[in-house]
């Protein structure tokens, strides 16, 4: 019996050996409440039935839930996000906690940035240099990644590579150079899959020098967008020793903006209003769209684009950010939304689904000042335009390095390995949605590789090592292999250095912007080109937190 | 006045029966048709169904940009005179889009889409007209006039779609169907998701609950 196999049937032996305690079922054959040893079962649209063999499966991993034997009513309430102003030379203390959270009705543990959800939004204008000294009171060591800053390396907060993990009780102090104006975010490079999703995420505003940066707007509003997986017990477990979710990621199915589900805010008729979208999310992409607003799409992860432009709705992977300037015409209330096209894997359908994010009561009658005016003009940002203007001249060339992506699966249940092979006649481009919540659940971190291949070697994820010079202009091709067991999207991420999306399948980009973080589409190919401006031990990844967990990075050296 | 919403947009509410009447309608004059020898074996991976379109002489110096997976076949009816033996294949790219992904308003996915033929000769009366078309042919859309009979190049804003050439005595922009025969026709790659209920691992389930007949 091969090794797969062997793995296979002590799963279902596991499963079937597992008491039934305190199980109920739905029409669709859904086990509710506790499987046994702490696992309950995703929620699933009751329109997907289980598949057969699968009943009574459990993930191979434990289950782990935050803070679990403590009284949760003993731990601080988490309170909103609050704004942080540092000047040049300025230290933040932030201690990372347990908290008492309640959403959807649920209280329970979580973790927060000095207690805060999100954490801090930390401003420091442009070309300062900020100290943000990190104490861990949770109950496993962290650290923090500041992504998209251009740092110095020993400050990435990536363990093993840049720092030794933060033990519990233990403080460390990053010292944050900001070259870059924009909307950066921070959060931990250990077990983003749990860590992250319990709430340890925050954005840092990196103040322009520029006073005509951006165009003018009446105000900034952030939407952090996250989700998180529940039921009606609250959480769904994570996995302790790795993650669960490892072939799509962890969806969650209830929304948040900032932390909390049912985000509104007010808005005036005409108002010009900057939206900072940041997706801290482990896995989602978002199609948020504004209802009848008129949105400019201004800037994104690093920088502003070449050329400000008219967007219907804002795409947005894992760790990307946008920024867009949102009027909206008329009175009333309007939701703030992710409007995908689902897949329907039972009935091999996509069909249409809709998630409100946030409601805006918008009041009228309509302003008309010069700010309402002025967004209705498309700028040109000749700064960004003669700075990209040298990086097109390598469109031509061949790429210096190129990555494939794909998937190596070893040990999973068998009714999920044939539904696999049959689901995966067609694969979407992108996945929004968790078309497949119990075969994703049960697929744990140890049954599934992600892979990053080097293409002239084949060597794969950490035994890819690339040496640069600073100041090389490096041009990788990323191709998202279809021919895999599973093929999906992926948020790549490059740490401290900066780039553009030169092409997406030999189809050069005719708006660049600088960028950290860029999705690869199933079947397609990106080609990027890196600035190498900054000296370190670099890693290079995906995003989807489970994906990075089960293997998809590894890391360069700029000398 | 919006409201809080979170679920599926109604897709068991918007199916409608004349829907799956369309579709069968329209597979079963796909499958009158005379088939190529091997059109009933599904490909063993993607990029076989890359090499099989390479095979008929459409290597990939005439491919256009796009995703090599999401390639289809345009298959000729046999119908038409001086195209029976026609091959082709349909290829798609998102629109330009700065998220590098292009979508419509109700998040479908809005791409170019390019179909290449050989053998295709020019049409000896009227003209070649390209539409596009849902699996269900409950919308059509004219994407326009194929004045070159190697290649054409359209817009379309489905997630799963069918592309139909057919004769037409003129081309009318505004015609909301076709009244000429079909000269060659394929469907998106997403075509070929599955639907699972009624067998294979759900041979048992009652498919009534899910909204099956």
């Amino acid at each position: 019996m091969s090794r797969g196999l062997a793995v296979a049937s002590a799963a279902v032996l596991l499963a079937i050996a597992t008491p039934a305690a305190a199980q109920e079922m739905d029409h669709a054959g859904h086990m509710m409440g506790d499987m046994g040893g702490g696992w309950r079962m995703p929620p699933m649209d009751p329109n997907m039935p289980m598949i057969p063999g699968l009943e009574m499966a459990l993930p191979p991993v434990e289950p782990f839930l935050a803070a679990a034997g403590i009284d949760v009513m003993t731990l601080p309430e988490a309170r909103p996000g609050e704004v942080v102003r540092l000047a040049p030379g300025d230290t933040l203390d932030i201690e990372v906690s347990i908290v008492r959270r309640t959403l959807n009705g649920h209280t329970a543990a979580m973790y927060g940035y000095n207690g805060q959800y999100p954490g801090p939004l930390i401003e420091a204008p442009q070309g300062s240099t900020v100290l943000v000294r990190v104490t861990n009171r949770i109950e496993s060591p962290t650290t923090v990644h500041w992504h998209g800053l251009r740092l110095e390396n020993r400050f990435d907060g990536v363990p093993g590579l840049t720092q030794d993990p933060i033990e519990v009780g233990e403080s460390f102090t990053y010292e944050l150079r900001v070259p870059d104006a924009g909307m950066f975010w921070y959060h931990p490079h250990v077990r983003e899959d749990v860590q992250q999703d319990l709430g340890l995420y925050g954005n840092l505003r990196v103040t322009p020098t520029d006073p005509d940066y951006h165009g003018p707007a009446h105000r900034d509003e952030l939407l952090v967008l996250d989700d998180i997986l529940m039921d009606d017990a609250g959480f769904i477990p994570w996995g302790r020793e790795a993650p669960t979710h490892a072939l799509m990621g962890r969806f969650g199915n209830v929304m948040l903006v900032n932390g909390v589900t049912g985000h509104t805010l007010d808005a005036r008729a005409g108002e010009v209003i900057r939206f900072f979208l940041t997706n801290v999310a482990n896995t989602r992409t978002y199609n948020v769209t504004f209802g009848n607003a008129r949105v400019k799409l201004v800037a994104s992860d690093v920088g502003r684009f070449e050329r400000e432009m008219w967007v219907q709705s804002v795409v947005i992977a894992p760790a990307e950010r946008y920024v867009v300037d949102v009027v909206f015409p008329e009175a009333g209330e309007v939701a703030i939304a992710n409007t995908i096209q689902a897949v329907n894997h039972f009935r091999g359908e996509f069909y249409p689904h809709v998630d409100t994010l946030a409601l805006v009561t918008v009041a009228g009658p309509p302003l008309d000042d010069e700010i309402t005016r002025a967004h209705a003009t498309l700028r040109t940002n000749e700064a960004v335009t003669a700075e990209t203007a040298a990086l097109r001249a390598h469109l031509g060339r061949p790429a210096d390095h190129t990555l494939e992506a794909t998937v190596r699966v070893h040990g999973l249940p068998l009714p999920i390995v044939r539904s696999m092979e049959i689901d995966t006649l067609y694969i979407p481009p992108i996945e929004w949605n968790d078309a497949m919540p119990m075969m994703n659940w049960l697929s744990a971190g140890t049954q599934v590789t992600w892979i990053l291949r080097d293409a002239d070697t084949g060597r794969e994820n950490e035994a890819v090592h690339w040496t640069f010079q600073q100041g090389d202009l490096v041009k990788i091709r990323v191709f998202n292999s279809p021919d895999s067991f599973h093929p999906m999207n992926h948020p790549i991420h490059v740490h401290g250095q900066r780039f553009v999306v030169l092409a997406r399948d030999d189809v050069p980009n005719d708006n660049l912007v600088w960028k950290d973080t860029a999705i690869v589409p199933v079947g397609s190919t990106m080609d990027i080109l890196v600035e190498m401006s900054n000296p370190g031990d670099w890693m290079l990844h995906c995003h989807i937190a489970e994906h990075l967990s089960a293997g998809m990075m590894f890391h360069f050296t700029v000398e | 006045m919006a409201v809080w919403v979170s679920g599926m947009g109604g897709w068991i509410r918007s199916r409608r029966p004349q829907g799956w009447l369309a579709l069968a309608a329209a597979l079963a004059v796909m499958a009158a048709a005379p088939v190529p020898e091997n059109a009933g074996r599904v490909a063993d991976s993607p990029s076989e169904v890359a090499g099989s379109l390479a095979g008929c002489g459409l290597g990939s110096a005439a491919r256009g940009a796009g995703p090599d997976y999401y390639r289809f076949p345009m298959v000729s009816t046999r119908r038409v005179p001086g195209t029976g033996n026609a091959t082709g294949f349909g290829e798609i790219a998102f629109a330009k889009s700065p998220f590098g992904i292009s979508l419509t308003e109700d998040g479908s996915y809005l791409y170019e889409f390019t179909v290449r033929f050989e053998r295709l000769n020019p049409a000896r009366t009227g003209t070649y007209v390209v539409w596009t078309t849902t699996p269900e042919l409950d919308e059509i859309v004219p994407a326009g006039e194929m004045t070159d009979p190697a290649a054409f190049s359209g817009k379309v804003a489905w997630n799963k779609f069918l592309v139909v050439v057919t004769l037409e005595p003129a081309f009318d922009p505004d015609a909301a169907t076709w009244t000429g025969p079909i000269v060659i026709r394929g469907m998106s790659r997403s075509g070929m998701m599955h639907t699972m209920a009624g067998h294979g691992p759900f041979e048992q389930e009652n498919c009534a609950a899910y909204g099956y007949e």
